[in-house]
Order: structure tokens, then C-alpha cells, then sequence
């Protein structure tokens, strides 16, 4: 299989006044298309800030980041959004929906940005929301949705764009565990589709669903 | 694309209801005042120029003292004597002069008895001017003859200071009895229209002044020229002065009505672009309104603008969702400031219209309507440009880890 994406010595430096604080000290890593990746340490290891990087949220202090054979880490702010506009797929802890928007809304935003038609965008949010068994909730609010049922109009608004690279960070935390496996076996399923999968988390019980753990503590992987 | 902002930003004003509207509510008392005050001010600038535009270009008005004090002269009871009077009508090319002194008397009708204010004109010589060159005309009835103890009377006094007079009616002034013979056309303005015009020879032997004018008016004749015979009455006004009484520096203002038309149009015009001015500011001030209203709205909307980068908006994106935002709270101002201001001109139009005090029209032009809608969005735009800006540089990183 062919590689995704290749970070190579990888430092990220925040500056807090005059103190230095290294969060990923010279990470090196591999992903190939295709793969499911976790990415496990504990609280504060510097797992998001890496996440941030494979995804092009961020870029690193030193360090290079290839994303799909392009060089990402001097990109603009804007060609970033480019690439994660087309290539990747964002589910959060903390769900991030627009709380004044309907689900089918919430899912259509990342299309707005790429210029899709109206009438095809809500017809492809509505067959994801069908997908994820929302169909009846299409004009509700995140503030009428339980936990479960927002992180998966989370997982449909991440797939409407139909990107290569799903990345969760910590998908699971803020649902129980029964909702929380529902929520990692649609990601497998996804993986078996052929997307590649990353998913941050500091829950060992995840490990089974993926093809490779990376482990992190204090910036480097062990 | 653009629909999609409007939509955001409709939900979002929704969303902060309560200081929408007060934001709102600071264009539009802005685009109210420019509105409103424009509107009337045009208006009372249309009437003005109306009155004077009814008295013909070959007018000259002649008043003692100095026109920029003018208001001294003709409270000061500064006049112009006869021969003062006869100067001016010996000169070449004038035509006519009228005089017109002004009195207040105890005027009686049946039972009913008033002040009225008495215009003394001539009806041999001055009759034409005002007949000719100043629009004077009647509605009812006919202009009164000289010497037949005839007159007629201004517009509303039929209607205001004698209800039941008609033409035929005998008035009594001081012991004197005249008979009414015609209803003037209005002249305008409330004033005027209370007024009575009598011969200058009647008015003279009920208010026993025997000369004496605060105001004369000069036509010039056909075929000679206005300002020529301007300068010439000035020379001769000054010669009977200095010859006749020694006095050194005599001071009369002569002018065409020309020249009053310029002056009051000029002065006009400084008060309509400094209510325009005042008005304008106060948009800036509900501007000033938007953009706080933005920047809070930018701070408490950090971690939506992280989630918008993170699924793939640019710069641009968030810019246009912010403007599009303030440029609707601009726009919706405008709106509502319009139609306030638009009812207010009317109806104070309307108010001294069925008050019969100065008829004034409201006017309400296109341009203006379109240019409090255009100003107030472009304000709108503006304010939000900063606000805008600092959300569009959003790290989307930081702002997504915005608690
Ligand atoms: N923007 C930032 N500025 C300063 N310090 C930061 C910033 N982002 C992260 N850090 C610090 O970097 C360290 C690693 O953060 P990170 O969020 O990557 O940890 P994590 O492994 O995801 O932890 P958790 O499991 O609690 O989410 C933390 O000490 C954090 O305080
Ligand atoms: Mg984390």
C-alpha cells in the first residue's frame, strides 16, 4: 500500500512567556492508505498536538509533514484549509456542532466551502444521516440530540465531503461505552471502505479495532 | 455561496435577538435624522424658493440699512422717506416702485372685532408690481378700485379671523368703512394670508403717517439692464443723503431679487449640508455600534470559526460569513430608519398643513430613500471590516481549543 502521509523528526515548541514547552520532541511516522491507526498515551503526552499535525491542522516547529506526497508543513493557512477541506474528515471529543443549526445544516457546512450546489448537498447529508440511522432527526438541534446521537451527526458532517482520511480525537470520550463501541464500529466499517482511520485515544479497550497502536509519552513515540 | 452566509447570518442575529435589535436600532436612528431632516429642510428650501421665484427677475428691493443686518433694519424702524422714495423713481429705466409699510389695527366686522396686520399698497402705481411680478391675485371677487374705500383681503381671513365674511362685506379700521371686493389667492404663508392690503393713500389717513416705507420695491423697465440701474439707484440714494441732509456715510441695501434668491439659497444650502453633516455622524456613531456588537460577537463565536477552518473554510469564508453579518444589521437599520423617517417628513408635513401655518412638502426623493439603504449597508460593511479581519486570522487550532 502506498504511503498517506510521512512525518519525519517532528518538533512542535509552544512559547508560554519565556519558557519553551517541547510537546512533540522529534516524532517520526508512517501511514499507509487504508490504515486504522490509534494513537494511545497519557493526558498531556502531546497525542492532539500530533493529530493536529497528520491532519494539517497545524504545523510543526521543525520537521516535515507529507501529506499524500505534497510537503504541508510550509503551506499557507489557506492551502491548508484546502487540503483538509478535501482530504480529511474531523470528529471531536467535544462533538463541535453548531448548536443554532439543524443536523442535516451541521452536516452540509464543509460543502459550503467547496462550492457544492444546494440540491446536492442536502441530498448527500440526508442519505449520511440516513446511513448513520438519523433519518428522523434531520431538523433537530444538537441541544435535542443525546451524546451518541450528535457524535454521529458529527461522523456524517466528517464524511460529506467523501475524504480519504477520517481522524477523531477521542471520539468515545464523552459517551458511554455501549455508544462508544456503535461509534467505533461505524469507524471500522468506514476503514473497510477503504478510508484510512486515526483515532486519538487514552482507552486501551480501542486498541482491538485498529492495525497498529502508537504509543506517546512526553513528545516521542515509544 | 452568499445564501448560504445570509443564512448563517440571519440565524446568528436571531440567535442574539436582544442586541441585534439594539444595534439595529443605532443605524437606524441615524439614517432616521439624514432621512427626516434632509427631506423637510429640501422642503423648506423649495418653499422659500417657490415665494421668491414668484416675484419676477426685474425686481429691485430697496431697504435702508445694511442687508447683513437686516433683521435690525426692519425691527429697528429704519425707513425710507419720500424723497428717498422719489429718488429712486427719477432714475432711468425704473419703471414702478412700491411702497409697503405695514401696520397692526383693531379691524371690525358686524360684531366681531381683531388685530389684523394692514399692507399699505398704492393702487395706481404699486398695484402692478405685485399684480405683474409678484404673483398677488384673487380667488374670489375682484382687485378694489382707488379711491371707492375698496380692499380685499388675504386667504384665511375668511376662514381664521372672520368665519362668516364674504365678498360685499363692509370692514371697519379705526372709524373707517370699507368694502371687501375680493379673497387674495395664498400668498404662501400663514402671515401674509392674516393680512390686509390697502391703498397706500387709505392706510396713510388711518395710521396718520404721512411717509415713510421700510421696504420699497423698484421694477426695472424693458430694455434696460438690472444691475445698471441697480448701481444708479444706489448713486441716487446716496446723493439725496449726503446733499439733501449731510449726513456722511448713509447706508442702503439695493438688491435684486436675484441676488436674494442667491443669498437665501446659499444660506440654505450651508444648513441643509450641516443638518446632513450632524445626521451623518450619528450613522458613524450606530457604525461604531456594529463594530462592538461584531468584536463580541467574533470572541463568543471562537471555537464556530475553529470549526468552520477545521472543515475547510479559508480566510475569505469567514470574512464574507462576518461581513455579510454586519452588512444585514447595516442594511436592516437602514430600513427601518427609512420608514421612520419617511412618516416623520409626512407628518409634520401634514401638521402644518391642517395648522395652515407654512405649507411645507416633504420632499421625499428616490435618491435620497436610496441612499439612506446603500449608506447604512455600506456602513454596516465598513464597521465589520476589524471584527471580520481578526476572525478570519484565527489560528484553527487555538480558536478550536477556545473554552
Ligand atoms: N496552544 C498551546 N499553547 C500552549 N501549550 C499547549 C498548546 N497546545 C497544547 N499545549 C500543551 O501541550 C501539551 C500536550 O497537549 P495535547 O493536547 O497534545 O495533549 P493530549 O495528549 O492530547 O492530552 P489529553 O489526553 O488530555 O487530551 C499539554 O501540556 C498542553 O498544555
Ligand atoms: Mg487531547
Amino acid at each position: 500500500m502506498s504511503n498517506l502521509l510521512q512525518i519525519e523528526g517532528v518538533w512542535k515548541v509552544y512559547h508560554l512567556g519565556k519558557i519553551d514547552v517541547e510537546v512533540l520532541r522529534g516524532v517520526d511516522l508512517n501511514i499507509k492508505k487504508g490504515e486504522f491507526i490509534t494513537v494511545l498515551g497519557p493526558s498531556g503526552s502531546g497525542k492532539s498536538t500530533l493529530l493536529n499535525m497528520m491532519s494539517c491542522l497545524d504545523t510543526p516547529t521543525k520537521g516535515r509533514v507529507v501529506f499524500e506526497g505534497e510537503d504541508v508543513s510550509h503551506m499557507s493557512e489557506d492551502e491548508l484549509a484546502t487540503v483538509r477541506g478535501k482530504n480529511i474528515g474531523f470528529i471531536f471529543q467535544q462533538f463541535n456542532l453548531l448548536m443554532h443549526l439543524t443536523a442535516l445544516e451541521n452536516v452540509t457546512i464543509p460543502t459550503v466551502f467547496q462550492g457544492t450546489s444546494r440540491a446536492e448537498r442536502e441530498k448527500k447529508a440526508t442519505s449520511l444521516l440516513d446511513s448513520v440511522d438519523l433519518l428522523e432527526r434531520v431538523d433537530h438541534r444538537p441541544g435535542e440530540l443525546s451524546g451518541g446521537e450528535k457524535q454521529r451527526v458529527a461522523i456524517a458532517r466528517a464524511l460529506v465531503n467523501s475524504p480519504d482520511v477520517i481522524v477523531a480525537d477521542e471520539p468515545t470520550g464523552n459517551v458511554d461505552s455501549k455508544t462508544g463501541e456503535k461509534i467505533m464500529n461505524i469507524l471500522k466499517d468506514l476503514n473497510k471502505e477503504g478510508k484510512t482511520v486515526i483515532v486519538v485515544t487514552h482507552d486501551e479497550d480501542l486498541v482491538p479495532y485498529a492495525d497498529r497502536a502508537i504509543r506517546i509519552k512526553d513528545g516521542q513515540i515509544v | 455561496m452568499i445564501g448560504e452566509y445570509f443564512r448563517i447570518a440571519v440565524r446568528n442575529l436571531r440567535v442574539r435577538s436582544m442586541r441585534s435589535w439594539l444595534t439595529i436600532l443605532g443605524i437606524v436612528i441615524g439614517i432616521f435624522l439624514v432621512i427626516s431632516l434632509v427631506s423637510l429642510s429640501e422642503g423648506v428650501k423649495d418653499t422659500v424658493m417657490n415665494e421668491l421665484d414668484m416675484m419676477g427677475g426685474n425686481l429691485i428691493m430697496v431697504v435702508p440699512g445694511d442687508i447683513s443686518d437686516m433683521m435690525t433694519t426692519l425691527i429697528g424702524g429704519l425707513e425710507l422717506e419720500d424723497r428717498d422714495v422719489d429718488a429712486i423713481k427719477r432714475v432711468r429705466g425704473v419703471d414702478a416702485v412700491l411702497e409697503m409699510p405695514w401696520a397692526s389695527e383693531m379691524v371690525r366686522h358686524e360684531q366681531k372685532a381683531r388685530m389684523s396686520l394692514l399692507y399699505g399698497v398704492s393702487y395706481d402705481s404699486g398695484f402692478s408690481i405685485v399684480r405683474e411680478d409678484m404673483g398677488w391675485d384673487v380667488v374670489e371677487g375682484r382687485f378694489p378700485h382707488q379711491g371707492r374705500r375698496e380692499i380685499m383681503v388675504g386667504n384665511l381671513v375668511p376662514k381664521d379671523l372672520f368665519p362668516d365674511l364674504q365678498v360685499g362685506d363692509q370692514l371697519t379700521i379705526k372709524g373707517s368703512k370699507f368694502t371687501v371686493t375680493g379673497i387674495m389667492r395664498s400668498l404662501g404663508n400663514r402671515e401674509d394670508d392674516l393680512a390686509i392690503p390697502m391703498d397706500l393713500d387709505d392706510f396713510r389717513n388711518i395710521t396718520g403717517k404721512r411717509e415713510g416705507t421700510p421696504i420699497a420695491i423698484a421694477r426695472v423697465a424693458e430694455g434696460y439692464d438690472v444691475e445698471t440701474v441697480e448701481q444708479e439707484i444706489r448713486y441716487a440714494l446716496e446723493d439725496t443723503r449726503v446733499r439733501g441732509k449731510g449726513e456722511d456715510s448713509p447706508s442702503f441695501s439695493v438688491l435684486s431679487s436675484d441676488a436674494v434668491s442667491d443669498i437665501v439659497g446659499n444660506v440654505m444650502g450651508v444648513l441643509q449640508i450641516a443638518v446632513f453633516a450632524f445626521a451623518s455622524i450619528s450613522i458613524i456613531v450606530g457604525g461604531i455600534g456594529i463594530t462592538n456588537t461584531m468584536y463580541t460577537s467574533v470572541r463568543e463565536r471562537t471555537r464556530e470559526i475553529g470549526i468552520l477552518k477545521a472543515v475547510g473554510a479559508k480566510r475569505k469564508h469567514i470574512t464574507s460569513i462576518f461581513l455579510v453579518e454586519s452588512g444585514i444589521i447595516g442594511l436592516i437599520g437602514g430600513v427601518g430608519g427609512v420608514v421612520l423617517g419617511v412618516a416623520l417628513a409626512k407628518g409634520i408635513e401634514l401638521y402644518l398643513g391642517a395648522g395652515g401655518m407654512f405649507y411645507i412638502e416633504a420632499h421625499i426623493s428616490l435618491p435620497l430613500i436610496l441612499f439612506g439603504l446603500g449608506f447604512s449597508f455600506l456602513v454596516g460593511c465598513v464597521s465589520g471590516l476589524l471584527p471580520a479581519r481578526r476572525a478570519s486570522r484565527m489560528q484553527p487550532v487555538d480558536a478550536l481549543r477556545y473554552e
